[in-house]
């Protein structure tokens, strides 16, 4: 069993795979001006450089598909995360709030240093992923502190409560963001949507510690979260620390998602939609599904910023929205599907 | 069950006062320092010449009026559907109908470009027809999903995707900007010629509320007891959908959406007056009229000189009574 298994993750991770080649060959050479193939190929080579399709590649289309790629395997590892620790197939980093707490943070730190460039600032880049998984944190100590009843976590309530949670960081949000100046308003409101059109050296590198901290951290957890699966008392009498298990799982996905969120605003769905498609495709031990769900990650976000900026010519459109206007069907669809009756 | 009924002529009393005290504040404060007597003389004596009588006329009466009819439709579209739904979640921002009123008034704008205000208040009147359906319909296909939690999630997100959609439709055709403002709430921009307009589909509203307050309250007792009395159930619900689409449709379009108001108000009325919806009824009105109002006058100053959108002054009353209501009565049917 585990030996087909492995075979089908391969096969899985080759299609996903060569369908990002496709994705990414698209990314790269359609668009306002087009290239060919040659083109950016040489441009990435370094092979007889020409100064327009240099800045075309690398100041524009490059650091935008690259945040994009991060952005998806964050949002979607974090949502399998999540998944598993929560036990809800309905949890997302998005709907439950984390993304709003996060957000939240970052706008107060935007607004606490108004008027000092943040734009350029290194320093200020660097740290505001730090103050979005404070945030993120907050935002998650808040849900489980009122959906929590009688030792457990309800699916359903947990939902809502962070429904609420999220549209009470909004409501903070949207009344700091009124108080900037017209400048930094623009900037936060633009980026609150969850749009990557800002993309930026920079911001890749404020994104990668995160990422080159936490995704091994996850990674080495995969086992775990399998445990996690059973009933708590379960879990303990295994030997494992639950409590503790519970907040590493659970900061790591944080702190993965605050480092999205502060480059890319909310983009909701992914951290639900990555997991499902990926527990489809190589059922649900997390030692497979993790590496799939982050490539469906990837995909989504690639694609669906692909079609952002597309479809909608000359105007363009938040990526967030894109993808809800797929997940929103996708949660509609689970909901369904999912056996326990509300309440 | 201990019925509250002492409650209920003190507070109709007393909300006259509280209307008039609200109602001089709302007009005599804002962004422009105005005198009393000046405040006055624009009532009584109004002169056009006068820019700061133009304020009082046109700026700060009908949003002091807009805002309190706006709080009391939205507040009894939210008591007839916690009434009838039996759902303490109910209400129409959760259960979509806002955002189905704004996703129509945006394929409106699109399609049918130039609409006059009467036909923008019909976009909105279908729209939030339109919402309703599509939550309830979905709420009856699934398994249990007319128990409040599951409805209220089905609503959010549904309403999540509509306004996906017609930010989407927006973009397509370049009219974010229009459609944004159908968005987002403003009080602060409410016409009088659209305020007349909408009000005699206002009027029809509120006397179906009204006239079937006595039934919802038997439906609120549970399908079983009203079809034990030879109720005809489908009837009323009926009848009380086209209330919360006549009165949920016009305040979107009135103000754009509102959130929360709908939801809690009906709950304050209940703590004061007991479980009669023809007592909930007039009081989730009144109280949601004064309570916009005041939301709108604290959106003036908690931000002065600028101004808040009055929907994060209803979120921050709006978020920990939801926060209570699911955590406090999260397993219970009723409303």
């Amino acid at each position: 069993m585990p030996e087909r298994s492995s075979k089908a993750v391969r096969r899985v991770l080759l299609a996903g795979f060569a369908l990002l080649l496709v994705s990414v060959y698209i990314y790269l050479t359609k668009g306002e001006f087009e290239l060919s193939v040659r083109d950016v190929v040489q441009t990435l080579l370094r092979i007889h450089p020409q100064p327009d399709n240099d800045l075309i590649v690398f100041e524009f289309r490059l650091p935008r598909l690259v945040i994009a790629a991060l952005v998806g395997f964050g949002l979607a590892i974090a949502g399998a995360a999540v998944q598993g620790v929560t036990r809800n197939g309905l949890a997302d980093p998005g709907i439950l709030g984390i993304h709003a707490g996060a957000g939240a943070a970052i706008v107060l730190y935007m607004y606490a240093f108004q008027g000092q460039v943040i734009r350029t600032g290194w320093t200020a880049i660097m740290t505001m992923p730090l103050f979005g998984l404070a945030g993120g944190a907050a935002a998650a100590a808040l849900l489980f502190a009122f959906a929590w009843q009688n030792g457990r976590l309800d699916a359903q309530r947990m939902i809502l409560t962070g429904i609420a949670i999220s549209s009470g960081f909004g409501a903070f949000t949207l009344f700091l963001s009124l108080r900037m100046n017209a400048k930094d308003f623009e900037m936060a409101a633009v980026w609150l949507t969850g749009s990557i059109w800002n993309a930026n050296w920079i911001y890749i590198l404020s994104m990668l510690p995160w990422f080159i901290l936490l995704t091994p951290l996850l990674l080495r957890r995969t086992r775990t979260l399998d445990l996690f699966q059973l009933d708590e008392s379960m879990v303990r009498s295994l030997g494992l620390r639950y409590g503790r298990e519970l907040v590493i799982l659970l900061l790591c996905s944080i702190g993965l998602v605050s480092a999205c969120v502060s480059v890319s605003g909310s983009i909701s769905f992914v951290g639900l939609l990555a997991p499902h498609i990926a527990r489809r495709l190589v059922g649900p031990r997390h030692r497979h599904l993790l590496p799939v769900c982050g490539l469906i990650g990837v995909l989504l976000v690639v694609i669906s910023d692909l079609i952002a900026k597309s479809v909608f010519a000359p105007a363009e459109l938040p990526v967030g929205i894109v993808i809800s206007l797929v997940g929103v069907p996708y949660f509609l669809l689970l909901l369904y599907k999912s056996r326990s009756v509300g309440s | 069950m201990m019925q509250r009924n002492n409650f209920t002529p003190l507070l109709l009393g007393i909300a006259p006062v509280a209307l008039l005290l609200l109602f001089a504040v709302s007009i005599r404060y804002g962004a422009k320092p105005i005198a009393a007597s000046t405040v006055w003389d624009a009532l009584l004596h109004f002169d056009a010449g006068n820019a700061d009588h133009q304020i009082i006329r046109h700026s700060r009466l009908p949003r002091a009026l807009g805002s309190f009819m706006i709080g009391a439709f939205l507040a009894v579209s939210g008591a007839l559907m916690q009434g009838m739904t039996r759902n303490y979640l109910a209400s129409p921002s959760i259960m979509g109908v806002t955002d189905g009123s704004a996703f129509a008034i945006t394929l409106g704008m699109i399609f049918l470009p130039g609409a006059s205000s009467l036909e923008m208040i019909l976009y909105s009147l279908v729209g939030s027809l339109f919402g309703v359906l599509l939550v309830f319909g979905a709420a009856a296909l699934l398994p249990g999903g007319m128990s409040p939690v599951r409805m209220a999630i089905l609503g959010t997100i549904i309403g999540t995707f509509m306004s996906s959609a017609s930010a989407a439709f927006a973009a397509y055709f370049q009219v974010s900007q229009n459609v944004s403002f159908w968005y987002s709430s403003r009080l602060h921009q409410l016409e009088p010629a659209l305020i007349q307009l909408a009000l005699p589909f206002a009027v029809i509203g509120l006397g179906i509320a009204l006239l079937i307050s006595r039934q919802i309250t038997i439906l609120s007792l549970g399908d079983e007891v009203s079809q034990g009395l030879g109720m005809r159930g489908w009837l009323v619900k009926a009848a009380a959908m086209g209330a919360v689409v006549l009165l949920t449709g016009i305040s979107v379009a009135l103000a754009g959406k509102i959130a929360f108001v709908g939801l809690i108000v009906p709950h304050i009325a209940r703590f004061f007056v007991g479980v009669d919806y023809r007592r909930i009824i007039p009081c989730a009105g009144w109280l949601g009229g004064l309570f916009l109002m005041l939301c709108d006058i604290l959106a003036r100053f908690l931000n002065y000189p600028f101004e808040l959108p009055v929907g994060v002054v209803t979120s921050l009353f709006g978020v920990p009574v939801f926060l209570y209501l699911i955590r406090k009565k999260g397993g219970g049917k009723h409303a």
